[in-house]
């Protein structure tokens, strides 16, 4: 069904990336600086501010380095996703196609600039020595494969709700802030007192991000139990959000 | 042979938008299953069935809820009732250049455009050229579309929908838009589609287009389907109601005032009654019976005006009108500019209806009319004449 519609998801596409830098000489520029900027930031707080003694003599730029992206991906996948139904209301309120196409197209072309920025990052990094190994990189792939399938099955759920309520925006970006914190991107999970840990280890970000180090520092290769369970938890996310989607498009036009 | 769109009473409601928790509880009704518990109908059970090659003018004045049903049928909205069948590709123009970027160049907006109707990459890159050469925008078309005239942008969006090679074309008001000679493109395309057994949908205000593509025609009125037809039939239908509306909105006006007013130029009526014998004001006077009717006309140079009194029908069609002069009657100087008329018709001749009483007010020549005053007056009684008025006659026995 959404295959008959493949050349205008490519164009929409297309169109998604080109809109990150047409009319602004600096964006494309601005979706890898803004990232290397942050990651300068924390590397400062937590290596020259803060300095915990966990810390000392680990690869912090690296560790952060691997799960940051993802989360930048993800959370801004995730904001432009929920306004994306509103950007395109010219066209919902003119022209018949599938409406979920939006979405995944901004959410693909978000994880298309992360992903270049990521691998980027990454060949920098081992290229000045950082201890990375290449065997990881394909595990690494399938789990941003599952962030990005995750990432969309939750930007349908709210890009649906923001349709009707205009303030889910204002309140997804706070949150999305908090959220960064409470997940173990920033700080290794063994920072976190032993009777708090099992919370911060629940966060599906906590699993993204431990199989992310270990794929790319500590050169898994192999999909773990685990990796099927996230599977699971991934496909019923996006179905969930899609069977929610689908079943309040019809009205759309007349709420936009 | 199977209709290729059959819409059966289809309907359609909007909700009302206000406060956040309203949307709150629009989403939760809808989410449930319910409709929405505040909302207007913008178009309601409309029946239409269109074989292939048939052509339907879509009409009716703003708000009727046209680009309503024109939405529906190009699959942008669902109706809240009854149900559409479309068995055929559809391209819509529903506004031209929905769909467009003002940022990027037009050969670049071709591609979504294209894309957006169903258009292949593999069928666009034989087709652009075409696509290109009927829009003829020359040099533009390598041009951001924000720099384009809306002429352009029409252009445009035309071209790309022709490419689609449609059997159902939607046309929102399209041809308003762009120059003559384009337009006269597009009915030229129009018309060889229809040759080719294409099937149009034109909403228009342009009766003339509508009577020159469309075969049928559907007359919305307050999103209700009010006539449906061959075109001429239901564009002069049309038209009548218009006239008369105009017309209505014309007498109200006229009569709007109140029994007195100020002198509007040299000549002028400032003072206009319909009443009894007795003097009290009518509104309806009785067929064979009769009425007064008694006014005040103004001179500016103080010289005697002709007075006209007569009766038109409520559409505006004269019925009888006669001049002071010409049965020789002197309205009364009541001052220096002031003249008293008063004229009493009996036997009112004409047929039960709605007709109007107008004064005018006349230079002393009888050349130049000034002025205008009219008021509603209905004729009732038992007639079962037909026509305007009675003609004394009588039935020959040899």
């Amino acid at each position: 069904m959404l295959w008959r519609h493949r050349h205008l998801f490519a164009n929409l596409y297309r169109r998604e990336i080109r809109n990150r830098y047409v009319g602004s000489a600096s964006g494309m520029f601005w979706a890898l600086l803004h990232p290397l900027l942050l990651l300068g930031v924390y590397t400062f707080i937590f290596t020259l501010v803060f300095r915990p003694p966990e810390l000392t003599g680990k690869h912090y730029l690296l560790f952060v380095a691997i799960g940051l992206w993802p989360w930048l991906a993800f959370q801004e996948s995730l904001l432009r996703g929920t306004v994306a139904i509103q950007g395109y209301a010219g066209l919902i309120k003119k022209v018949a196609f599938p409406h979920e196409l939006v979405i995944y197209s901004t959410v693909a072309a978000t994880f298309t600039l992360h992903l270049a920025g990521y691998l980027l990052v990454l060949a920098v990094l081992w290229a000045v020595g950082q201890p990375l190994t290449a065997t990881g990189l394909p595990l690494a792939l399938g789990v941003w494969a599952l962030l990005f399938l995750a990432s969309s099955g939750l930007a349908l759920f709210f890009s649906t709700i923001q349709v009707f309520l205009k303030d889910t925006e204002h309140i997804l970006s706070p949150v999305m802030q908090i959220l960064l914190y409470l997940a173990p991107i920033l700080y290794p999970l063994t920072l976190v007192p032993p009777d708090l840990r099992v919370w911060v280890a629940a966060n599906p970000f906590s699993y993204l991000v431990g199989r992310l180090r270990e794929a790319l520092e500590g050169g898994q290769a192999l999909p773990v139990s685990a990796d099927a369970w996230a599977l699971l938890g991934t496909v019923v996310v996006l179905l969930a959000g899609r069977a929610f989607f689908l079943r309040m498009s019809p009205y759309f036009e007349d709420f936009v | 042979m199977e209709p290729l769109l059959s819409l059966d009473h289809i309907g359609k409601d909007y909700p009302r938008l206000k406060n956040a928790g309203s949307q709150l509880r629009n989403f939760l009704a809808l989410l449930r299953g319910q409709g929405v518990a505040d909302f207007y109908r913008a178009l309601d059970d409309v029946t239409v069935n269109l074989r292939r090659g048939e052509s339907l003018g879509i009409i009716g004045e703003n708000g009727a809820g046209k680009s309503t049903l024109l939405k529906i049928i190009a699959g942008v909205i669902k109706p809240s009732r009854g149900s559409n069948v479309v068995r055929g590709r559809v391209s819509a123009l529903l506004e031209l250049g929905s769909g467009f970027h003002p940022e990027y160049t037009g050969l670049e907006n071709i591609d979504l455009a294209a894309a957006l109707l169903g258009l292949s990459a593999d069928d666009l890159r034989d087709k652009r050229e075409e696509i290109v050469a009927f829009a003829d925008i020359g040099e533009h078309i390598n041009q951001p579309i924000k720099h384009y005239s809306s002429g352009m942008v029409v252009r445009l969006g035309f071209a790309v929908a022709t490419a689609v090679e449609p059997e159902i074309l939607i046309t929102d008001e399209v041809l308003a838009v762009g120059d003559e000679s384009f337009q006269k493109k597009c009915i030229r395309w129009i018309e060889a589609f229809l040759a080719d057994g294409g099937t149009l949908l034109l909403c228009s205000h342009s009766m003339y287009h509508i009577q020159k593509l469309c075969q049928q025609a559907l007359w919305l009125h307050h999103g209700r389907q009010h006539m449906l037809g061959s075109s001429a039939e239901v564009t002069q239908e049309y038209l009548a109601y218009h006239e008369k509306k105009e017309l209505a909105a014309k007498a109200e006006a006229a009569t709007r005032p109140a029994q007195a007013r100020a002198p509007q130029g040299a000549y002028s009526i400032v003072e206009f009654r319909v009443e009894d014998d007795g003097g009290t004001p009518l509104d309806s006077a009785t067929y064979r019976g009769s009425f007064r009717a008694t006014g005040t006309a103004y001179s500016d140079d103080g010289r005697e005006p002709v007075v006209v009194v007569g009766l038109v029908r409520a559409d505006g069609t004269p019925v009888y009108g006669v001049l002071s002069e010409m049965d020789g009657y002197r309205p009364i100087r009541i001052d220096a500019q002031h003249f008293r008329f008063a004229i009493r018709f009996h036997d009112l001749l004409t047929l039960p209806g709605k007709y109007a009483v107008r004064a005018h007010a006349m230079d002393p020549e009888a050349l130049r009319l000034f002025d205008t005053w009219e008021i509603e007056l209905a004729v009732v009684g038992d007639s079962r004449e037909v026509g305007l008025c009675h003609l004394p006659h009588s039935w020959l026995e040899s």
